[in-house]
């Protein structure tokens, strides 16, 4: 039994809902789409919809327009109604066979009357009974059902999608399901489309239509209108589409009927399985997606979290992951010198004609702004629409410089094209109203692109052509700012000629105007400080022997001092770089298998298959530098043919190809955008890479304690086979029955294996290798042996132990009731004579047999009470772990009630045939339990001391066993 | 998984040959003839040693019981009542008069139960008195003589049929055995005749009617006069009571 199989069986269930959802849907979708939207001019749409094209709708009118036409959302499939549910849970499964059960007994109970005059009740009351635990073990079950999906209908609702809504003039960021008609939206790539549009402005825009249409490659849209057919023309865009690249601004228009995409439907079919084993199942889910929400990671499935455990490699994207995802401009260089702002603000500031213009463009040539509403707090606190670094650069000139928004409002923006990973670049081209030039082309991004770029270069206000001696001084400068660890741009500009006079209709896709021979100012470096919980949760990976890879698009001194400082890249371990630098040789001579590899992406694009899985197998510490989307692909693909399980954290869009390819996406919850959270299968809600150590823990944590569970739960098997056996074999009376099995199995046994599910991390659980998910299964050979072999046998015994107490305090004596199952089952010997001569009647001495049962049954309570504590733990000893008494407590009491109550109620000894026992009777099992708990805590000593040994003496049930 | 699937059967085969005993690891059954003795001695060690715990425990409480009464004997506060001779089916008598080897077994098993009772067997065993409880404090424990004689006609000194022959069959009825037990009282066995016949005695001889081709008769008898020996139980039939039907055939 294994989660893995199901997800492949969740995708064809949802395919096949999806086809059956399209045959009822085709109806509807005969209906012609009635819309013209898209042939309108921007004059004609603002009429329409009563709505300003450039400030939005008023909050007033939003709030209207809301309540007129409810919430923007798709309507979900039908969900099962709650009876439905609940009607499963009572005759699905093993529920069905007690009630088979029941109804047997009734009938043998009715078949009884009609034969005899006065016939006996116990079938009766069986019946009864049996049909009370089903009818309490179902509600049982469909409560815990119902928490479980509602905790994942709150996961649904905890990632809401937002949308950037202009209103009032203001950019909003609300939720989607508050977009009303007519809204202005503001899309970005890596947005999910929040509703279907009408573009009014684009810049680059590309969409993943794939969807709705199928097609995957991205399409490209602007405002112009070019097809008759809506679904055809390039000025819409659909709802819950994907925006890959690009910057527009557009209208929502509602009333558009387009074919909607089904929801996906989570399978809730599951095969049936053993009762007890869907509780534990269902508690585990529960108790595990609660845990892991309070530590802010969402896990999506129990399957999730399973694959979380056995990961074995984590390919990080840097950005977001393990850093503050709080961009702090650290250094400066202009002018030809460097400036640490942290130390220089006020003195460099004011004095130079470079930092001048190098603030305008950072304030310009950048998208972030300030959510509005808190003018208040200080620049460094506001939150703030658009990419880290762009954020960085606003608050510091918003700090150093002045106001931004200002600044904006005298050069209005009137062309722009977005930063984006082939470019790495972005240019804005401004209009000025105070100058002779009323264009002026600002760019900034990756230095060396820049430099491309210029020709001339920028020194106290003057400009200078490019010679090599600055080019030297920026290769040093970028060298040692990258060195540092932080993120470089370079900043360069342009004044446009007059020619570009106000009005001229700039085109960025085929570009209409200069762009070469531009000015260059300067660079700005920017540090996202590591969180202070990454190093440690680095080293906690390690210990468990994941691999942590960074794959990052910085650049490779960037990426190595980053790795550094968190630990990817450990203290004293040199890159074939250092080892040349040391040596004083070229870095090709260097023996690669003395260096921790750091591999640069255009390296990466020459590499054979072959030779990445070299560098992936031999290298303990690896930093992919400069990659591109398509290259973490191929690592990821490279990871996996070694036989791992991959774990690829993203936050941006242009991860997805490698998020589609991996085992286990985790995605950011804060910096992540709308699509890697849609295709995470977890989502660290606090940004924060020690998140993902917690959801490794979590994975060996409820695998660890599902099977701590389920070997409780075999371990009784034993006992409840062996008195039948020795029945038949040694013709013993029948030291245990049917009724007092059912009291074990759906009973007594029921709470303290569900209590294992609440079981806390054992101190080794990072220590342990990942799982294999082919080779460790949740029930193997050891498993089996060590609860059916030993403690299921200790077990066993102690239960035969208390019977023949019982028996020889009564009379008779063990070796007098060897074969004596002849006479005793005879209804009409009334005279049988024990070991002392008395005589005996059925009746006394079956009341005689079923005390014992009574007893077998508390002595199987009692010995896996110290099953129970020494299950509590794997290899560690009870006594390190220690235990959590509240709940341990509580299963103790609870399955020493269940036993007792019957036992010692008035009236149970009729209904149920179980007596009351003399308190001696209840110490029997005592030495067996001690002899389960010394003999557990010697194992765990043993393994404890001899770790990864195989072990064929001492077996460890809950052992992952090595890796291949 | 779809590739396993395709597995030939050939294929199938050698790997399961493979697995029972692999020459070049020199596996059988996936462990060596070392890992195999070693799990072997393991569960020998293991299994022997739960055996001495349970002799021990075992050996302990048998330490603890009384050799002449039994630790416990509120499991049999009252006796119950058995007859003899034990019928084969259930608590009937079939027989015929004319014909003795319908009987003989009845007698056969009545001569043997009463075989212990005769004078010679008795000799050993005290006389007691009569209509009082013998009270002995050990640790030499006698018995009470039981003269034979007290069952009349049933005793099979006079008639060694049984009054099988005659159609007056004797059904003895006894009491159980319990160690300890003191009726208080003067208890009785009071058999009902259901046709009708009374006769206070614990051996019960029923005369039927003589002329009739097939008789049958139904008999209940009791424990009586004795307010601790309990003669009324729902589940338990023959706790100081028993019931038996008796068929003669001509």
């Amino acid at each position: 039994w294994s989660w893995g199989g199901r997800k492949g069986q969740g995708l064809n269930l949802a395919r096949k809902n999806e086809e059956e959802k399209k045959e009822r849907e085709t109806e509807e979708l005969k209906k012609e789409v009635v819309m013209d939207d898209h042939k309108l001019t921007l004059e004609e749409l603002s009429t329409k919809y009563s709505v300003n094209l450039t400030t939005g709708h008023s909050h007033q009118r939003a709030k209207e327009i809301l309540i007129q036409d409810g919430p923007n959302t798709l309507t979900r499939p039908p969900t099962t109604p709650e009876w439905v549910k609940f009607c499963k849970q009572l005759f699905g499964g093993f529920s069905l066979l007690l009630w088979t059960g029941a109804i047997l007994c009734f009938v043998a109970h009715g078949i009884q009357i009609y034969f005899h005059e006065e016939p006996a009740k116990d079938n009766l009351y069986l019946s009864v009974v049996l049909a009370v635990v089903v009818v309490i073990t179902s509600c049982l079950s469909y409560y815990q059902e119902a928490k479980s999906s509602k905790i994942m209908e709150s996961f649904k609702d905890m990632v809401p999608q937002q949308a950037l809504v202009i209103r009032e003039g203001e950019k909003t960021q609300i939720n989607v399901q508050d977009v009303g008609l007519g809204d202005l939206v503001e899309i970005k790539g890596g947005d999910r489309i929040p509703a279907d549009l009408r573009l009014i402005s684009a810049r680059g825009c590309k969409v993943d239509n794939s969807s709705l249409t199928g097609e995957s490659a991205p399409q490209s849209r602007s405002t112009d209108f070019t097809h008759e057919n809506p679904l055809e023309t390039r000025n819409i865009g659909f709802f819950s589409t994907d925006c890959v690249e690009g910057k527009y601004r557009t209208i929502s228009n509602l009333d558009m009927a387009v074919a909607q995409t089904p929801l996906f439907g989570v399978s809730s079919s599951r095969e049936p399985k053993l009762f007890l084993w869907q509780c534990m199942e269902g508690v585990c889910l529960a108790l595990t997606t609660k845990r892991m929400a309070r530590k802010n990671c969402l896990a999506k499935d129990l399957e999730a979290v399973e694959t979380l455990g056995s990961t074995s490699i984590i390919c990080l994207d840097k950005t977001g992951t393990f850093t503050q995802n709080c961009m702090t401009v650290a250094h400066m260089w202009f002018d030809l010198r460097e400036n640490d702002e942290s130390r220089q603000r006020k003195t460099f500031a004011n004095n130079s004609d470079t930092w001048f213009i190098l603030a305008q463009i950072s304030g310009l040539c950048n998208r972030a702004d300030f959510k509005p509403n808190q003018e208040t707090l200080p620049s460094a606190k506001r939150a703030t629409t658009g990419d880290a670094s762009e954020s960085a650069l606003l608050k510091f000139i918003e700090q150093s410089y002045s106001s931004v928004a200002e600044m904006r409002k005298k050069n209005p923006t009137v062309a722009e094209i977005p930063f984006n990973s082939t470019n790495e670049y972005q240019m804005s081209i401004h209009f000025r109203e105070d100058s002779s030039q009323t264009h002026v082309l600002m760019m900034k991004g990756a230095p060396e692109r820049i430099l491309e770029f210029c020709s001339t270069f920028l020194l106290h206000g003057q400009e200078y052509s490019m010679d090599n001696e600055l080019k030297e001084a920026f290769q040093n400068a970028c060298l040692e700012l990258g060195g540092l660890g932080e993120r470089v741009l370079g900043f360069c500009f342009l004044n446009l000629p007059s020619s570009f006079s106000k009005g001229f209709p700039f085109n960025t896709d085929e570009i209409n105007f200069p762009m070469d021979n531009l000015c260059f100012v300067g660079l700005v470096s920017m540090i996202d400080p590591p969180q202070t919980t990454v190093p440690d949760a680095v080293n906690r990976c390690r210990s468990a022997e994941i691999k942590v890879i960074m794959v990052t698009g910085d650049h490779p001194i960037t990426a190595k001092a980053i790795a550094k400082r968190v630990g990817i890249i450990s203290e004293n371990t040199e890159t074939a770089e250092d080892i040349a630098a040391r040596l004083r040789i070229p870095v090709s001579k260097v023996n690669p298998s003395d260096a921790k590899a750091i591999v640069h992406g255009s390296e990466l694009k020459d590499l054979h298959s072959e030779q990445l899985d070299q560098i992936l197998r031999n290298h303990a510490e690896i930093v992919f530098a400069r990659t591109s989307p398509q290259q973490k692909l191929i690592i990821v693909e490279g990871c996996q043919r070694l036989g791992a399980i991959v774990a690829v954290t993203g936050d941006g869009v242009n991860n997805s190809p490698a998020l589609k390819k991996a085992d286990i996406v985790i995605a950011m919850g804060i910096s992540g955008s709308d699509v890697s959270k849609q295709a995470a299968d977890m989502i660290l809600l606090d940004d924060n890479f020690a998140s993902i150590v917690t959801g490794v823990e979590e994975g060996h944590l409820i695998f660890d304690n599902l099977k701590k569970s389920i070997m409780y739960t075999l371990t009784s098997n034993i006992p409840e086979i062996a008195p039948f056996l020795l029945f038949v074999v040694l013709g013993i009376p029948l030291p245990l029955g049917i009724i007092t099995i059912l009291c074990i199995d759906l009973g007594t046994d029921m709470v303290p294996a569900i209590s294992l599910a609440y079981e806390s991390a054992e101190s080794d659980i990072m220590k342990r290798r990942p799982r294999n998910p082919k080779m460790d299964k949740l029930v193997n050979h050891r498993l089996i042996a060590m609860a059916y072999g030993q403690i299921g046998m200790i077990q066993a015994v102690a239960g035969f132990f208390t019977y023949f107490v019982i028996m020889a305090e009564n009379g008779f004596r063990p070796i007098d009731l060897l074969g004596i199952c002849l006479y005793w089952e005879d209804k009409f010997l009334n005279d049988l004579e024990d070991s002392y001569g008395q005589q005996w009647t059925y009746e006394r001495r079956k009341v005689v047999e079923f005390t014992c049962q009574t007893a077998f049954c508390v002595t199987i309570v009692l010995v896996q009470w110290a099953h129970l504590i020494v299950s509590k733990t794997c290899r560690n000893s009870v006594f390190q772990q220690g235990v959590r008494y509240k709940i341990l407590i509580f299963a103790i009491l609870e399955e020493t009630f269940l036993a007792a109550f019957p036992s010692y109620t008035p009236g149970t000894d009729v209904a149920l045939r179980m007596y009351p026992l003399k308190i001696s009777w209840w110490f029997c099992a005592i030495p067996y339990s001690i002899l389960i708990f010394v003999y557990d805590e010697i194992r765990k000593l043993l393994i404890r001391q001899r770790p990864g040994g195989k072990a064929s003496l001492g077996p460890a049930p809950t052992e992952w066993s090595p890796a291949p | 998984m779809t590739k396993n699937e395709k597995k030939s059967l050939n294929q199938f085969l050698a790997e399961w040959k493979l697995f029972i005993y692999n020459p070049t690891t020199g596996e059988f059954l996936g462990r060596t003839a070392k890992s195999w003795g070693l799990i072997l001695l393991f569960y020998l060690v293991f299994y022997g040693f739960l055996a001495a715990l349970f002799s021990f425990t075992m050996w302990v409480m048998l330490q603890t019981l009384n050799d002449e009464v039994p630790k416990y004997r509120d499991q049999i506060p009252s006796p119950g009542l058995m007859v003899f001779p034990k019928p084969v089916t259930a608590l009937e008598y079939t027989f015929s008069v004319s014909d003795p080897t319908s009987y003989a077994g009845y007698i056969a098993d009545l001569k043997k139960f009463l075989k212990p009772y005769t004078l010679e067997e008795q000799k050993n065993l005290t006389t007691c008195p009569d209509g009082a409880l013998f009270e002995q404090k050990g640790p030499v424990y006698v018995a009470c003589q039981f003269p034979l004689l007290l069952l009349q006609a049933c005793s099979g000194m006079s008639d060694p049929d049984f009054g099988y022959s005659k159609g007056k069959p004797c059904i003895l009825v006894k009491m159980n055995r319990i160690i300890g037990l003191k009726p208080e009282g003067v208890p009785r066995i009071d058999c009902v005749l259901k046709v009708g016949y009374l006769q206070p005695l614990v051996a019960v001889q029923v005369t039927l009617a003589p002329n009739s081709a097939e008789n049958e008769v139904t008999v209940e008898c009791k424990i009586d006069g004795s307010p601790n020996l309990k003669s009324q139980d729902d589940r338990d039939k023959f706790l100081g009571r028993v019931m038996f039907k008796i068929t003669a055939h001509a």
